[in-house]
This record gives structure tokens, C-alpha cells and sequence, in this order.
């Protein structure tokens, strides 16, 4: 009986994490690093290019969602969406803007924002996943969230560091960055201005992540697919 | 107050409703939407109100600023879109950036929006659509095909620019609800077992992939497998699912399994299902045994029971025995020797006495290492021989009118317990034992197993005379303890006391003893005056001979005095009993101590 129990188990452990993957649309799934095991392979630019498009469509997803959800929970009484002014801190970061800029920029120097853009929200997005448990009564849905996007984030940035390895020539740039000064908003005692900041900072999220994901794109359909995705 | 806050909102809903409704009212213009289909360039449109007919023309202009400029510039193309639209190209339009667009006329702002534009991409619907067959079935009624599509023009999916997905839907053409297909990447889909005697609509529509809104559906693809010349005409009749047998013939599996398994496992379902009622159920009795099993059986399991209730009850004993003593009194009474004496069935009933003692009824079959067993190292009955348990309770403490032993040894009133034949059977030494009292033949063999307990002091245990006709008084004696040890106990007995009586096992014992047999020890009747009573005294002085005399074990063959029958009731306290000469029994009885079975009974008597 007892080993029909394991099996049974297992099989519902099984099932839960196949539903899983599929209610979120999108599974992370982690491949294996190397194909047959070989300890110094190397994963192919495709491979890598493919892995950092998920990754970055998940973050987006996840964004996406969680500004809807903080959206609906909290800005909908406030006039939040009157309010937005939309200053995000990676604005100083100059980033194309539309199709022909992004055509027109040298993949490696969109490689850099890119990796810039992930190192700017490293630090605000451990701020938020710590901040916004301290939100009256947030739902765990949004914890959750702010949660694995700081996690996905590290492994997006390390995967684009990768990539900018393998794609690099010649000597490294400068590293682009953005400080982040947000944390004071994340913190005001007046409950209004900190949804506020709140507010502001998950738009931004979901804005950048977007860019990335679309610029990733572009990338991957340039460098790996000769622009015929 | 609510009430009227309540009142005064309806009627400001109603006030808005009519308002909309009515074409005559005013209607302010707004933007009803803004869309970018591609993200490279957008659009807004609005509507202008009625109002613009009602007074002086006025010029709508729309407005937009950029989040990071200060100015609000003019639309720049109102054409391109349409009527009251207003177009913004790839110059214009800054992806991320947030705008702000305005309606407004001169002075006047109607409506304002904000967004940015990669919120509002709605993309155009796909473009080319159409469908070949994969396969039909082997009847030929159903069919797979698979639709393909291109993505909308104005999307640039290949460069990656924008990503799409595609949601299909569709229906038989008299249909009035579409089937959806899951949206998904690709822009091919399969469409499984289509019905081929059917016309079919598919129409598909696309969104961008991380956004929640579909852009507008693409024209309507017409599946006809008739066209391509597969379409079965005859295949009208349509095979549908059985519902109606699949449901009776469930219902009668079910029926059947349920059935089946009920009598299949019958054991065990049954005690799910009806749970055996617990019956009463003396552990280590088997009730069929009791019912049909052979009385000697009987007995000795009960002996046997018993000991290990004695064996717990053993260090209570003396308190029980004072407890059942003084508590019941009705016992003693039932439990007197007169009531036995007089009806062996009235006496049987008294087990409860049996039950009621642990002490009692030892059988000899069981462990001999019963602490109050007295006679542990003899053949005779055990002292935890069967013995009413009453009768240990009573005569342990008190006087007993068997010798007494250490401890909850056995009674004399085995003897005068016949009714404790439901009492275990001494297995070992199976003296019929009558509690009788001695007579003319005090050759009673008693089981000294059974000399636990004697009774109560109304227990006409003792008896106080014999007479010449051998007839034995009885009398409710005192109980004098009488503490022995099997040899030593013999001669230590206090064969002086006044009213002391001795149990036939007793005095056999003391015989056996004093003889150096402990078999069974009887009285050997010839051993005692054939005057056939005696008194205390004469016994002592008879047991003292018989000591030196007697070397033989008490024959077997002595026959036991059965005396039952009640000649004289003297005084309240008295009674004389008519000696009934037994047969000398041909073999040995195989009574357990203190009573005797009817069968036995029957042998022994003529």
C-alpha cells in the first residue's frame, strides 16, 4: 500500500506541476544546460538567444499582470492613472524608441542598454518584492510575483551577460546604469503616496520589460534569423 | 439621509440615460479610442456630440503631448484614418513614451487621454486565409483540415518587432455559437473531425502577446466539402453518441458489480455493512463449546478461566472474600449448604456464586503455581481448584470449614458446592465431590481442592453430629481457621475446635498426608468407626490413628457418600441427612472438587 501511495504521489505531483506550467501559459521550463552532458559545451547563440527571449516574455507577463493586479486592488479609487506621470528612472537611458531606431542601432550597443536596463531594476526590484509586503493587505498574488521577477531578472541578466560575451568584440564598454532613489516613495508613512510610488514603479516595470522583450526580439530575429522570423 | 442621497443618484442616472439616449440632448464629444496596430504608428478616434449641429459649427481639434514636452501640438494627419480620426505615423510615434491626447475645441477641452503606445496595439486581422483537407475518416463522414493564415501586413513579424497570436474560431454554418480554439503562435491550426455532410465558418483574429485584446476578426473562411468533392450525401443520418444505452447499460453494470462484489466478499462487506453485533463473550470460552461441548470440557476451561482469575484477583482475595461476605448476604444464603443439599439444579443455578469469586472452582488443571494453592504439589484438586468462588470468599476468611489452607485453597464447600458443577472440573483428581458431610462413610471423596471455601457461617457446612444411622447433623458451624499446610497444615489443625469440621478432601488429605500420600487423599471409610459418625473429637483421635494406620490412599473405589436427601430438619440449625449408599464407583471419579456432575451424579447412584 505504501509504495501505491508513493506512486500516487508522485503522479499528483506530476500533474500539479504540469498544470502549472500550463496555467502559466508560459513554463520556464530549465533545460538542460548542455545537451548530452558534456561538462564544457557550450551553448549555442540560438540557444541562448532563445532562452533570453522566455525569459524576458515571462518577466513581461508576470509585470503585465502585476500592475493589473495592483491596478485593480488599489489605483482604481486614487485617480492613479490621472496621475501617472510615467518618470521612470531608466528614462534617462536613451533607448529606441520605435522600429527604425531599433533597426538602426548596433545590436551590441542595444546588447548593453539592454543588459543596462536589466542592472537598473536589479536594485529597485529587491526593493519592491521586500516594500510591497509591507502593503496593507496585499494579496499574495502580487508578493508572489514581485518575488520571481527579481528572480527571473538575475537569470535574464545573466543570461544577456552571457550573450554579450559570446557576441562581443573587442573591448567592454562601460557599464550603463541607472541608479535607483525610489525607495524613500516605497516608504512614505502616507498610505496615498506610497501606492502612488507604487503605482509609478510597477507601470515602469511593466514598460521596461516590455522594451526589453521587444528589443530581444528584434535581436534574436536579426542575429539568429536574419530578420525572417 | 442615505435615502435621499439614494434618490437624488437615481435620478441623476436616469437624467444621464435620457440624456444619452435622446439624440435632441447634448452630447459632448470624446475619444473613443485610441489604436496602433502595428506599434509604429496610431490612431484616435472620437466622436464629435450632437451639439456641433445645434450651434455654430466649431473645429474639433485633437491635441497630444508627449510626456517629456511641455506643448500641445495639433493632430498631424486627420485624414488618413478618417473622419474624426486623427493619425499618427512612425515619425510621430514614440513607443514607450506616454502621450497625452486632447479634444478640444479653441477653448474648450471635451475629452482627454492618456496612454503610451505599446498599451493600446490592437493589430489587424490575418490575411489569406484558407483551408486543405489532412484526411476523412474511413465512412467518409468526418473529416480533418487544416486552415492556414498570414499574419496581418501592417504587423512586422518577421523582423520581431511585434509578436502575435492567433485565435481561430468556428462553427457549422446554421450555427449560432463559435467554437474557440486556444490562441497560439502558429499560423497554421489543424481542425479535427469536421462533420463532411457539413458546411463549415472559421474566422480568426490576433493580438499582441502579452496584451489582453483581440483586434478584429478576419473575414469568414467557407469550408464546403462538397467543393472538393468528398461531401457524402448519403451520410445524413447521423450516428449520435447512444446516450440512452450507454446510461441503461452503466446502470446495469453497476448493478451487476455492486452485486457481485457484495457476494464475492461477503465477510468482509458484510462486516462493513453490518457490523456484528457484539455479543457477550468470556475470553478463552468458546461459546459453541459451551453449548454442545462435553461437561468435563467445560469445566476445565472454566477452571482453567478461573485460574487466571484467581491468579488476578489473588491478592484481593481476602477482601473480596470479606466484601462478598458482608455484602450479600442473599449469597450466603443461596449459597447455603441447605439449599444445595436440596436441589442440585437450584444449587447449579447458583453460579453466579461461581462468578461472583474468582477464587473458586480451580481446576487442577491449571497452573498449580496459584499462590493459594495449598495443595500445589498434591494430585488433588488444586486449591484453585474449581470452588465456588463464594465459597472461597467465605471461608477464607472466616472460619473455613476446610482446612484451611494459606490462601484461597480450595474449599471444602466444593463438597458442599454441588451446585458449582458448572464449576470447573478438577481435572486432576476427579473425586465426585459431594460436599457431604461425613457420614457413616466419611470416605467422601473430597476434593481437598474444593476445601477453599466454605461458605458463610450459615453455611450448614459443619457438621455437628453423625448419627448412628449415619445420618450426618449439619449445623451452622463457626468457622475455624484451620491453617495447614499439607502435612504440616494436617497436623497442625485444629481438629480441637469446637464445631470444626473437617472437609472429606480435608480429612483425606490429612489421611493422604499423614500416610504420605497425596493422591486424592479420601477418607477411607473403613478408617473410620463403621458407627459411621464421628465428632470432632473422634476424629482427631481417628485421624490421629489413621495416621499411624493408614497407608493406603483412600481407595478409589470408596464410593461417595452422596448424601441428599434431608432427613430431619432439626432445629433452625440443624440438619440431618440421609446417607445414600453409593456404589462403589468401578473406576475412579472423575469429579472435579466440590460437586459433582448429574451425569456423574448418575453414574454414582444406583
Amino acid at each position: 500500500m505504501s509504495t501505491r501511495g508513493a506512486s500516487l504521489k508522485g503522479l499528483l505531483l506530476a500533474a500539479l506541476l504540469v498544470s502549472h506550467m500550463l496555467l502559466t501559459k508560459e513554463g520556464v521550463t530549465s533545460m538542460p544546460i548542455c545537451p548530452n552532458g558534456s561538462v564544457n559545451c557550450q551553448l549555442s547563440l540560438e540557444e541562448l538567444f532563445d532562452r533570453a527571449v522566455k525569459l524576458s516574455h515571462y518577466i513581461h507577463f508576470l509585470s503585465s499582470e502585476m500592475f493589473n493586479e495592483f491596478d485593480e486592488r488599489y489605483a482604481q479609487g486614487r485617480g492613479f492613472i490621472a496621475k501617472a506621470v510615467n518618470s521612470c528612472h531608466t528614462a534617462s537611458l536613451t533607448t529606441p524608441e520605435d522600429k527604425e531606431q531599433a533597426q538602426q542601432i548596433h545590436h551590441e550597443d542595444l546588447l548593453n542598454l539592454i543588459l543596462g536596463v536589466l542592472r537598473s531594476w536589479n536594485d529597485p526590484l529587491i526593493h519592491l518584492a521586500s516594500e510591497v509586503q509591507r502593503i496593507k493587505e496585499a494579496p499574495e498574488t502580487i508578493l508572489w510575483k514581485a518575488v520571481e521577477i527579481e528572480e527571473q531578472n538575475k537569470r535574464l541578466l545573466e543570461g544577456m551577460e552571457k550573450i554579450v560575451g559570446r557576441v562581443h568584440s573587442g573591448e567592454v564598454e562601460n557599464e550603463i546604469y541607472t541608479p535607483w532613489d525610489g525607495l524613500p516613495s516605497l516608504q512614505l508613512a502616507d498610505e496615498d503616496s506610497r501606492l502612488f510610488a507604487f503605482y509609478n514603479l510597477l507601470h515602469c516595470l511593466r514598460r521596461d520589460s516590455h522594451k526589453i522583450d521587444n528589443y530581444l526580439k528584434v535581436l534574436k530575429c536579426r542575429l539568429i534569423h536574419d530578420n525572417n522570423c | 439621509m442615505d435615502l435621499r442621497h439614494l434618490l437624488f443618484t437615481l435620478a441623476l442616472i436616469c437624467a444621464n440615460d435620457s440624456l444619452s439616449a435622446d439624440d435632441d440632448r447634448l452630447q459632448w464629444p470624446q475619444i473613443s479610442k485610441c489604436r496602433s496596430p502595428e506599434m509604429e504608428t496610431f490612431s484616435c478616434f472620437w466622436t464629435a456630440g450632437n451639439f456641433y449641429n445645434l450651434t455654430v459649427p466649431r473645429i474639433l481639434q485633437l491635441l497630444y503631448k508627449k510626456s517629456n514636452e511641455e506643448d500641445w501640438k495639433e493632430c498631424p494627419d486627420y485624414i488618413t484614418s478618417g473622419q474624426n480620426s486623427c493619425y499618427f505615423n512612425a515619425s510621430y510615434t514614440s513607443v514607450w513614451t506616454p502621450y497625452c491626447v486632447q479634444l478640444a475645441s479653441k477653448n474648450e477641452v471635451y475629452d482627454k487621454k492618456c496612454f503610451s503606445v505599446d498599451e493600446i496595439v490592437l493589430p489587424d486581422p490575418p490575411v489569406h486565409l484558407n483551408w486543405t483537407l489532412l484526411n476523412t475518416s474511413q465512412t467518409g463522414i468526418h473529416g480533418d483540415i487544416q486552415v492556414r493564415w498570414d499574419p496581418p501586413p501592417t504587423a512586422d513579424v518577421r523582423k520581431g518587432w511585434i509578436t502575435l497570436e492567433y485565435e481561430l474560431q468556428y462553427k457549422e454554418v446554421n450555427e449560432t455559437k463559435w467554437k474557440e480554439l486556444k490562441p497560439r503562435l502558429s499560423t497554421m491550426v489543424p481542425l479535427y473531425s469536421l462533420k463532411t455532410a457539413r458546411d463549415y465558418e472559421i474566422r480568426i483574429r490576433s493580438r499582441q502577446r502579452t496584451s489582453e485584446k483581440f483586434g478584429e476578426f478576419s473575414e469568414i473562411l467557407y469550408v464546403s466539402f462538397s467543393q472538393i468533392g468528398i461531401g457524402c450525401d448519403h451520410c445524413t443520418e447521423e450516428v449520435e453518441f447512444p446516450w440512452f444505452l450507454v446510461v441503461v447499460f452503466g446502470v446495469c453494470g453497476l448493478a451487476v458489480t455492486m452485486i457481485s462484489i457484495m457476494l464475492s466478499k461477503q465477510p468482509r462487506l458484510k462486516m462493513l455493512i453490518f457490523p456484528p453485533v457484539p455479543v457477550p463473550k468470556i475470553k478463552g470460552i468458546d461459546p459453541d463449546l459451551l453449548k454442545k461441548g462435553k461437561l468435563d470440557e467445560v469445566n476445565s476451561i472454566l477452571a482453567c478461566h478461573d485460574n487466571y482469575k484467581t491468579q488476578l484477583y489473588s491478592d484481593d482475595l481476602w477482601v473480596e472474600f470479606i466484601e462478598l461476605d458482608i455484602e450479600d448476604p442473599d449469597e450466603k444464603n443461596r449459597a447455603s449448604d441447605t439449599d444445595r443439599l436440596l436441589s442440585e439444579d437450584h444449587l447449579k443455578s447458583h453460579s453466579s456464586l461461581g462468578v461472583k469469586d474468582d477464587d473458586s472452582g480451580r481446576a487442577s488443571c491449571c497452573e498449580p503455581d496459584i499462590p493459594e494453592t495449598d495443595f500445589s504439589a498434591s494430585d488433588t484438586c488444586d486449591a484453585t481448584s474449581d470452588s465456588d468462588p463464594f465459597k472461597k470468599a467465605t471461608e477464607k476468611e472466616e472460619d473455613l470449614l476446610c482446612l484451611d489452607r494459606q490462601d484461597n485453597d480450595e474449599s471444602l464447600p466444593s463438597l458442599a458446592n454441588t451446585d458449582l458443577q458448572r464449576q470447573h472440573r478438577n481435572t486432576q483428581s476427579e473425586n465426585s465431590h459431594l460436599w457431604a458431610p461425613f457420614g457413616d462413610r466419611p470416605s467422601v471423596h473430597t476434593q481437598i481442592s474444593n476445601q477453599n471455601s466454605l461458605a458463610s457461617t450459615d453455611f450448614y457446612a459443619q457438621v455437628s453430629d453423625i448419627t448412628p444411622a449415619g445420618r450426618v447433623v449439619l449445623s451452622p458451624g463457626q468457622k475455624s481457621k484451620l491453617g495447614r499446610a499439607q502435612r504440616e497444615a494436617c497436623t497442625e489443625q485444629n481438629f480441637t475446635m469446637d464445631n470444626t469440621y473437617f472437609c472429606e478432601a480435608d480429612v483425606k488429605k490429612c489421611i493422604a498426608v499423614t500416610s504420605q500420600e497425596e493422591n486424592e487423599p479420601r477418607v477411607q471409610e473403613q478408617g473410620y468407626s463403621e458407627d459411621g459418625y464421628f465428632t470432632t473429637e473422634s476424629l482427631t483421635t481417628t485421624v490421629a490413628n489413621l495416621g499411624a494406620s493408614t497407608a493406603a490412599p483412600p481407595s478409589s473405589e470408596m464410593p461417595v457418600a452422596d448424601y441428599t436427601s434431608i432427613h430431619i430438619v432439626q432445629s433452625p440449625q440443624g440438619l440431618v441427612l440421609n446417607a445414600t449408599a453409593l456404589p462403589v464407583p468401578d473406576k475412579e471419579f472423575n469429579v472435579s472438587c466440590g460437586y459433582v456432575s448429574t451425569d456423574q451424579l448418575n453414574k454414582i447412584m444406583p
